[in-house]
């Protein structure tokens, strides 16, 4: 019976020699305020060993003599590196000869003398970590628990707000490394994209960023093709205010267009800006609840409370671009920050909307906010969670009383209208109505949701520039070509427009326009044009292509195997290859044979290589992709955007060092090639050297300062080099500070 | 039955090579994932129907979590913990609790997964990690002998042949396994023995030319490193990623696993119907098993329910 409970692992055995549960929150208190000195008096919690000699057993020998065992050890306990080489002198087998001689033989610059190896060695300190056995050791044991067994069902996994754990860096090091391996072994019969959303999930309730260096074994992320068009959507004015950290990597991670009923939130705070002082307060609330759950009303301590603000204004200053690949944080970060949450196992819209009154008093009444709420937190937790609501309501409508004015401004804003239409998706039922049963539903919904509202705004109509010196240029055409051959794209840009306005259906002017956009970094345009240019000349092979690499970076599998297969069907060479009418659905598989047959025909057809190297990148064949751009290479030696295409890929496959070179062959061809100066940044930020990654990313922008995503990724790296005191010119756009700081 | 709680997650379980009733454990807090790690050196009744069929003889506390273990082939009270922070840990059960770890190898740069003893050259060891290396150690250097970088990725075991001193073959998440003679500068074969990470590997006791690789694909392939074109034998059975695979000490074609799908497999893949054990007794991943050398059919298994089983073949792991 004793057994059946160790077996079934009841809870009193869970946690054995559970610490102090007779103060468990100062158990929690002491986790989070010595998490960040993991030293020696750590050894005082745990024993360094629990040898139970009791039996004699443990200090039987074999009989073989181990006669430089000097009894003496006992006198010198704490260190006992000498004792211990003499003894293992012992160990010795009876071949050292042999085996010594060999080895000796291999070159070895490590091998030490013999004589010094005392000295040599480190010596011992067995530094336990906390002896997490409170309520923290608890939560995080249930939490992983859940992570591990979301592998059995493969269902999403669904994190639960957390109260801060007080992990340190390295414990989150150990959280992000470790989880991501194993989550790999685990999830075996998932897609990568599951996996890593599993580790997000995981990463972010716990409040871990997640790494952009996170290896993966064989499947690179998509990072830098999917740049490339990706973010395309939203057009936005650059944000007013400084704004504190995770308000713009919020934005960062919704670059989807206003008519997003979920964005809500990034279209209020940029436009009005805010210190992100309400996110805070709305994770202290989760956290309060969630305490209240777990803790069953007992007072937090205010000194962690204090420790766990702290922790998290530190992680709200952090951007990280990995989450940008990663819809499922929207959702979590949504759960975290309040807008939705559990009650009575349902899935509600938060219908306080706390956090944005904050923010607007914030931003009305300057710095202000910061004490007012920083002596609201206390106040309120002095006076106890139970009465804590009431009385935040209360003194919201004593402020409400004050400052009618921005109340009245606040609604002036149609924030209404987001909460209307956010309320009404959850009366339908779009974020599940009933149980958490329903939250693997709704993370579906919220994808598809996700994914068709990006369709839908991003065939983006071309935006013509307004003021065009070359509207009326006698032959803006061949003025656009010279500008795009010297490579002066912005200028190009410009003639091409007046030439396409003058001749809508010319479709190599809308293709070089769209070549224009594409090299200066600029997506949405360059799609735009490219589909005006398929519009007026269905059969472009170059156009056709471009398409297909564009759907390619957008991962639109069957849209990019459209085109693909429309270029070979239309090419006078290849047109053979394909069945004559175009099957209903194309397989990867067959277009990938289609392309094969086409490559057998004529090998030394550089296009069929760069259309190979596009499918693998479609079906993630990295090596495969980076060795048909290569024997493209082979024969366009010279062309630019192929060797860029081949950094892109080189930076899929998780070689950015590799990347580099190639991004800089393009740049050597063409110097003014925005792209790759972006993509080269791209490529230093991914292998940690983020003060590299500036100088190229400003190099980028010096020469096109419209290129959005360029801004963005500036933002990031300068974050993430400590760089803050360079964010307002970042924010400001102002490149002739940033040119002088960070020159190439 | 035959059963010991742990109080951490149980990593790696292996038989003492000298004294059929001592086995060491591996251990790991949160799933090795974050926290401490305890190495346990436990000792089997010798009576069938003992109240205590395990006792602990010892038991030694780590600053993260161990991921194996292995005991030295030379002297019986020698145990070596690899450890997820990279370091490799030497206790003497003859030597009191205070003077233990009696060494710490820090070299590799991050966890390591797995530790194997030379049964031949009883002094030397190999340490696999990480780190994408596998380093070559011998109990009386403070500095591993050399270090073989050669796997793109994590390196999860790497096993010594049982008959050559200097061969060993390494399994990666690189989706290689690669035999090594130590005499050579590099690798001698790269095997692309499958299409997902290779988690575990293992040669023949019998036969030092076959080689049994486990993998992610949940499949086992046991391979001819002669003629490594095609499989001698694919096993299929497991759910999930296989973890560990571990060829019989007594029966040339017996192959014992577990799996991330909580079961113990033992197969012949000599045979038609490979299966011939399926043991379902941990309610978490099984993720260490071992077979004695000292008694025929005696396996050993633990998984992450924090539980070490030993049973003979053929026995309900979980009878009375």
């Amino acid at each position: 019976m004793a057994m059946r409970d160790l077996v079934t692992g009841g809870a009193a055995c869970a946690v054995p020699g559970s610490s102090s549960s007779s103060n468990p929150m100062g158990a929690l208190a002491n986790a989070l305020l010595g998490s960040s000195s993991k030293t020696q008096e750590r050894l005082r919690e745990i024993p360094t060993s629990a040898t139970l000699p009791s039996d004699g057993n443990a200090f039987v020998g074999t009989g073989e003599p181990l006669s430089v065992l000097p009894g003496s050890e006992f006198d010198h306990p704490p260190h006992p590196n000498a004792q211990g080489s003499a003894f293992l002198q012992g160990f010795r087998s009876a071949d050292q000869n042999g085996l010594a001689d060999v080895w000796d033989e291999i070159h070895q610059p490590q091998q030490i003398p013999y004589g010094n190896e005392a000295a040599n060695f480190p010596s011992e300190r067995p530094g336990l970590q906390p002896d997490m056995n409170g309520p923290p050791q608890r939560v995080l044991s249930s939490f992983l628990h859940s992570f591990v067994n979301s592998s059995h069902g493969g269902i999403p996994f669904r994190p639960a707000p957390l109260p801060v754990l007080g992990l340190s860096e390295g414990d989150k090091q150990c959280i992000r490394d470790r989880s991501s391996i194993m989550a790999r072994h685990f999830f075996a019969d998932k897609s990568d994209d599951f996996i890593n959303a599993q580790v997000n999930a995981l990463l972010s309730s716990l409040e871990i960023d997640n790494d952009v260096r996170a290896r993966g074994p064989m499947h690179g992320r998509y990072r830098e093709l999917e740049e490339y068009w990706n973010e395309s959507q939203s057009m936005r004015p650059p944000i007013p205010n400084a704004a504190d950290g995770w308000v713009t990597e919020f934005a960062h991670h919704h670059p989807v267009g206003l008519s997003d009923p979920g964005n809500w939130v990034q279209s209020f705070e940029q436009e009005h800006g805010t210190n992100g002082w309400a996110s805070e307060f709305e994770r202290e609330q989760s956290q309060l609840s969630s305490l209240d759950r777990m803790r069953g009303g007992v007072m937090p301590d205010m000194a962690a409370m204090e420790q766990s603000r702290m922790l998290a204004h530190t992680l709200a200053q952090n951007n990280d671009p990995k989450f940008q690949n990663s819809k499922f944080f929207q959702f979590v970060s949504k759960m975290s920050r309040g807008e939705l949450s559990i009650e009575d196992n349902q899935f509600k819209a938060s219908s306080s909307t706390a956090g944005d009154w904050a923010t607007e008093y914030q931003h009305q009444y300057g710095s202000g906010g910061q004490t007012w709420a920083d002596q609201f937190v206390h106040e309120e937790l002095s006076k106890g969670p139970d009465g804590w609501a009431n009385e935040f309501a209360a003194e919201r409508g004593q402020i409400e009383l004050v400052n009618d004015e921005w109340v009245n401004e606040f609604s002036k804003l149609h924030v209404n209208d987001w909460a209307e239409e956010f309320g009404q998706q959850v009366a339908e039922g779009a974020f599940g109505d009933s149980s958490a049963d329903n939250w693997a539903s709704a993370y579906d919904e919220f994808v598809n949701e996700q994914t068709a509202l990006k369709q839908r705004s991003e065939r983006g109509v071309y935006e013509f520039s307004d003021l065009n010196p070359y509207v009326g240029h006698p032959n803006p055409m061949k003025e656009g070509q010279e500008l795009f051959r010297k490579g002066l794209l912005s200028e190009a840009v410009l003639a091409l427009e007046a030439e396409v306005l003058k001749n809508p259906e010319n479709a190599e002017g809308w293709r070089l326009l769209g070549i224009a956009h594409a090299e200066n970094d600029d997506d949405q345009q360059a799609i735009a044009a490219m589909m005006r240019a398929q519009g007026a000349d269905p059969t472009n092979l170059e156009v056709l292509l471009a398409l297909g690499v564009s759907h390619t970076n957008e991962l639109e599998q069957a849209a990019a195997l459209k085109y693909l297969y429309s270029w070979l069907r239309h090419h006078p060479k290849y047109g053979t290859v394909v069945p004559p009418d175009q099957p209903e659905n194309l397989y990867y598989g067959d277009v990938a044979t289609y392309f094969n047959d086409a490559a057998r025909m004529s090998p030394d057809d550089a296009d069929v290589h760069i259309v190979l190297g596009v499918l693998y990148n479609l079906s993630r064949e990295y090596d495969k992709a980076i060795e048909s751009f290569q024997t493209a290479l082979k024969l366009k030696p010279r062309d630019y955007s192929l060797w860029n295409k081949l950094g892109a890929t080189q930076a899929n496959s998780v070689q950015s060092a590799d990347a580099i070179l190639a991004y800089q062959q393009a740049l050597d061809l063409k110097p003014n090639y925005v792209r790759a100066w972006a993509n080269m940044g791209i490529s230093y930020a991914n292998q940690g050297m983020y003060e590299d990654s500036i100088r190229y990313y400003v190099r980028a922008l010096a020469m096109n300062p419209k290129a959005d995503n360029a801004w963005q990724y500036l933002r990031i790296s300068l974050s993430c080099a400590s760089r803050n005191d360079m964010l307002e010119a970042c924010d400001a756009r102002n490149l002739d500070i940033l040119q002088k700081e960070f020159p190439l | 039955m035959t059963v010991f709680k742990v109080p951490f997650n149980g990593y790696s379980v292996k038989f003492s090579p000298f004294y059929e009733s001592q086995l060491a454990v591996a251990t790991a807090q949160n799933f090795g994932i974050l926290g401490n790690g305890r190495l346990h050196v436990l000792q089997l009744s010798p009576a069938p129907k003992s109240n205590q069929p395990i006792t602990e003889i010892a038991s030694f506390d780590t600053a993260d979590g161990v991921y194996d273990c292995c005991w030295s082939e030379s002297h019986d009270s020698l145990i070596i913990a690899a450890v997820a922070d990279g370091s490799l840990k030497l206790y003497d059960l003859s030597l009191p609790p205070t003077a233990n770890p009696i060494r710490s190898l820090q070299e590799h740069t991050r966890e390591v997964h797995a530790v194997d003893f030379n049964v031949v050259r009883k002094d030397s060891f190999l340490s696999s990690s990480w780190d994408d290396t596998v380093k070559l150690w011998t109990v009386d250097r403070p500095a591993s002998v050399r270090t073989f970088k050669e796997h793109a990725y994590c390196v999860y075991s790497a096993a010594w042949n049982p008959r050559h001193a200097d061969v060993f073959a390494s399994a990666s998440g690189d989706c290689t396994a690669r035999i090594w003679d130590i005499r050579e500068p590099g690798s001698t074969m790269i095997l692309p023995a499958h299409e997902f990470e290779i988690l575990s590997c293992d040669w023949n006791k019998y036969d030092d030319c076959i080689i049994a690789t486990a993998s992610v694909d949940k499949s086992i392939k046991v391979w001819d490193v002669r003629n490594f074109r095609v499989p001698v034998a694919v096993l299929n059975g497991h759910g999930y990623a296989v973890r560990k695979v571990k060829f019989s000490p007594h029966r040339a074609s017996v192959i014992a696993s577990c799996s991330y799908d909580m079961t113990v497999c033992l197969w012949d893949y000599m045979v038609e119907d490979a299966l011939i054990g399926r043991y379902d007794h941990h309610t978490e991943f099984a993720v260490g098993v071992d077979m004695s050398v000292l008694v025929d059919g005696l396996l050993a298994s633990t998984g992450w329910d924090e539980l070490v089983y030993v049973w003979q073949h053929g026995m309900d792991p979980r009878a009375p």
